[in-house]
């Protein structure tokens, strides 16, 4: 049996879980020679080279990601940037790529790249499965774009992944007990607003101006059982460069897309806010200094075109694709909150 | 009060020669303060010493010492009543006569339990606070009343690490209190100023694992600092060396350029911050997304908005809302805005009512220095009183001890003034209690007149 499957029988309590956890991750030089792992990676690796495979064919140019530059991305719910010494000043590690996605989009109309990001999350992260300090998203962008093109990007993109996984790595899920069912876009719709009543008819009391919590991602995931999207956010539950609908003041022109069968979030997207005074004010509601972004600030004076893009977890479509309890199965180094392992 | 310790005081609090500054000290209750700190309950009452009593005559403080500017506190009574039908349900509940001591002094306030009605307010970097910063956080914890820690500790004197070896750091603070808190009392509240989100102060709180088991625990919060008492729309003021200079240059704004003007002392700025409905509403979500587990708290200094922020706080469930009338706040603010800037307490508080109706756990500053004027507050719709310099005075007087013996004479006296109300749980003294010595004030606090 491997060891991954000993971790999960083992689990009885969040204790438990994490000093296994901790146990398995400083050890983890062992995960790759795990014949499951194996397994994982070809999967990882195919659904990579289909989605380039789409991509390419729609006209995206693949770019190199960002790794380190003044300032990252400051939407990141509850989760620290990680900092380094750049000659002297601070930079940071990209949290996500999103700020030099717009500005890629200024010269190049679509673009994607994988970027690998770092996010020091909150320590109860940990037990949740989904969470990854480093991990790669697939990050992508289109300019003059509505999120209502994103959204058809993504789904197009979602299903051309999981046909093409599961006809060229069908012996790969085979032997991971997985099966993995097809599905036809366009995803069902629902805002958060319909989401939050649904919800509640479920008995469930969701905060109508915050995400979704995890838990009840999970449940709806379960409950849905096909890839949808949520849409129009209220502002306040993201980060500042979702675009807030002027026709809607308060409601963002935004989106989650969530997978099937309890696996949660798969992409997190959304049209741009690219005018210059309402990025201004809506960076203040991190209360920094928007000085700090100077030359953000002195990209958007200059001018960018508005956009939509999101961005998939690799991890996370990995995850979903094998049937893995956990996202930090779908990494040979997993880095996970807290646990100090290679 | 010996000579020597009071000039320390001043020199102390006034940043050293400033005359102006001294003056405003002076004004303030020093003496009584320090006498708590050392006496503890026995300062209660006006005796010199415990065998005084029955040998001299004693009176009250009928006066004020100078004519006063605005309306402060001293112009209401507590005005109890003959017919108490609490007591006489206190008295079923006991089976006999009930005493002060039998009056509840606990309370829930802003998402934490206080073991009175009393909160330490936030208090920052500046040097004068910092370095007796953990003689009143350990006091505070034992006390079992939340404190607040306020903006740049963690960017001027390091996060974990001391970077100056005679202050303490941010986490020594929040550690040493969290550490010596009584079960099931306290919690901490944490204020990030604009330069503190540089660092992201809270994220880095938020993901720290010695912290976590106290944020699991629900005793962890953030404060939302929308300006201070005797500063209302003017940002962090204070001077540091040259060496601090330099290392925060980049983070903060200098009267003058460390790098390029050598001198023994900066001006350091930091900015306000900017705000509208919109901004505060999407701060507040966004506090709310990020950070589920903690506390929010809302700091608010003597705007003539201050109703409205009151109103949209209250709407967006915010855990409490801190008023910091124009007497507080009061750590080193130019003697112009001490001056001049921002409305009293009793202001912000009669608007504040007339607004919101009790939909939020309002944490009131300013001034407040005795168990009379906490119990006013109370009356007037506080959950919780918020101290700050007597906190100081007494940590510096009498060290940890000192503290908890100003916050015994406190408990002493509130006990003593809500069973003289007929009250014997401090959340239930009201408007009813107070009367105002003028109709204009009476009025507009919307409370009796001496003469009604």
């Amino acid at each position: 049996m491997s060891v991954i499957m000993l971790i999960n029988r083992k689990i009885r309590n969040q204790k438990e879980m994490l000093e296994t956890l901790a146990q398995t991750l400083e050890r983890s030089y062992r995960l790759v020679r795990d014949r499951r792992m194996k397994l994982v990676l070809r999967i990882q690796a195919l659904a990579a080279r289909s989605a380039r495979e789409w991509l390419d064919s729609q006209g995206f140019l693949e770019m190199l990601p960002p790794i380190i530059g003044p300032v990252t991305d400051p939407g990141i719910r509850g989760a620290k940037q990680a900092t380094v010494d750049f000659y002297g000043r601070e930079y940071k590690v990209m949290s996500s790529a999103i700020l030099y996605k717009q500005m890629l989009v200024s010269g190049i109309p679509k673009i994607y790249f994988f970027s690998p990001n770092i996010r020091l999350e909150p320590l109860d992260s940990a037990y949740t499965g989904r969470h990854l300090v480093e991990f790669v998203q697939l990050d992508l962008e289109m300019a003059e774009a509505s999120y209502h093109d994103a959204m058809h990007t993504a789904e197009n993109l979602l299903s051309h992944i999981i046909s093409s996984v599961a006809e060229n790595g069908y012996r790969e899920l085979e032997e991971l007990g997985r099966e993995l069912r097809p599905f036809k876009p366009p995803y069902k719709r629902f805002t958060h607003a319909e989401v939050v009543e649904m919800l509640w008819k479920m008995g469930e009391k969701a905060n109508p101006n915050t995400e979704i919590p995890w838990p009840l991602e999970e449940k709806l995931s379960r409950a849905i059982g096909e890839p949808f999207f949520i849409t129009d956010y209220p502002k306040g539950a993201r980060g500042f460069y979702d675009r807030e609908d002027p026709a809607r003041p308060g409601i963002l022109r935004d989106f989650d897309l969530l997978y099937p069968e309890g696996f949660g979030e798969a992409a997190s997207g959304a049209e741009r806010e690219y005018e210059y005074s309402k990025i201004l004010a809506r960076l203040r509601e991190t209360g920094e200094n928007p000085a700090k972004y100077g030359w953000y600030q002195e990209m958007l004076r200059d001018g960018v075109p508005p956009s939509a893009g999101f961005g998939i977890g690799v991890e996370r479509l990995t995850r979903y694709l094998c049937g893995l309890t956990a996202v930090w199965e779908a990494r040979p180094y997993p880095k996970l909150a807290g646990i100090y392992s290679p | 009060m010996s000579l020597r310790i009071f000039s320390t005081l001043i020199r102390l609090l006034s940043g050293g020669g400033l005359s102006a500054a001294s003056r405003f000290i002076q004004e303030y209750p020093v003496e009584d303060v320090v006498n708590r700190a050392r006496s503890g309950r026995y300062s209660v009452f006006p005796l010199k010493g415990v065998d005084e009593f029955g040998r001299a005559l004693l009176g009250g403080p009928v006066y004020e010492r100078a004519p006063l500017r605005f309306d402060i506190l001293s112009r209401i009574l507590l005005v109890p009543p003959l017919y108490t039908p609490h007591r006489l349900k206190k008295m079923e509940e006991l089976m006999r006569e009930p005493l002060f001591t039998d009056v509840k002094t606990s309370v829930r306030v802003g998402g934490f339990t206080a073991s009175m009605p009393v909160v330490m307010a936030s208090m920052g970097s500046t040097d004068v606070f910092n370095k007796v910063s953990l003689e009143s956080a350990r006091a505070a914890a034992k006390a079992g009343i939340p404190m607040g820690v306020g903006e740049n500790v963690a960017t001027v004197w390091g996060y974990g690490r001391r970077v100056k070896p005679s202050q303490p750091c941010f986490k020594e603070r929040v550690m040493t209190y969290l550490g010596s808190c009584e079960e099931g009392f306290g919690g901490v509240v944490i204020q990030q100023s604009v330069e503190d989100a540089y660092d992201e102060l809270w994220n880095r709180v938020y993901s720290d694992p010695d912290i976590e088991p106290y944020i699991a625990e629900g005793r962890v919060g953030f404060e939302i600092k929308l300006g201070q008492g005797a500063k209302p729309g003017l940002g962090g003021e204070t001077f540091v060396g040259r060496e601090q200079a330099l290392r925060l240059s980049r983070k903060y704004a200098f009267d003058s350029d460390p790098e390029k003007v050598a001198k023994p002392l900066y001006e350091r700025h930091s900015a306000p911050g900017t705000f509208t409905p919109d901004i505060l509403r999407s701060m507040i979500r966004l506090m709310r997304n990020n950070y589920p587990r903690a506390r929010l708290w809302l700091k608010c200094g003597p705007f003539r908005d201050i109703s409205d922020v009151a109103k949209l706080s209250a709407g967006e469930g915010v855990d409490a809302f801190c008023i910091d009338g124009k007497e507080g706040g009061t750590g080193l603010s130019p003697i112009t805005a001490l001056k001049d800037l921002g409305l009293p307490l009793l202001a912000c508080m009669a608007r504040v009512r007339r607004n919101t109706g009790g939909s939020l756990d309002i944490v009131c500053s300013g001034r407040l220095v005795d168990g009379g004027d906490i119990v006013k507050v109370l009356a007037l719709g506080a959950r919780a009183a918020g101290l700050g310099r007597p906190i100081v005075l007494a940590a510096y007087s009498n060290g940890e001890e000192g503290v908890l013996n100003y916050l015994e004479s406190l408990r002493l006296e509130i006990m003593m003034l809500v069973s003289a109300l007929g009250k014997y749980d401090v959340s239930m003294v009201s408007d009813e209690d107070l009367a105002a010595v003028d109709r204009e004030l009476a009025r507009g606090l919307g409370i009796q007149h001496i003469y009604d």
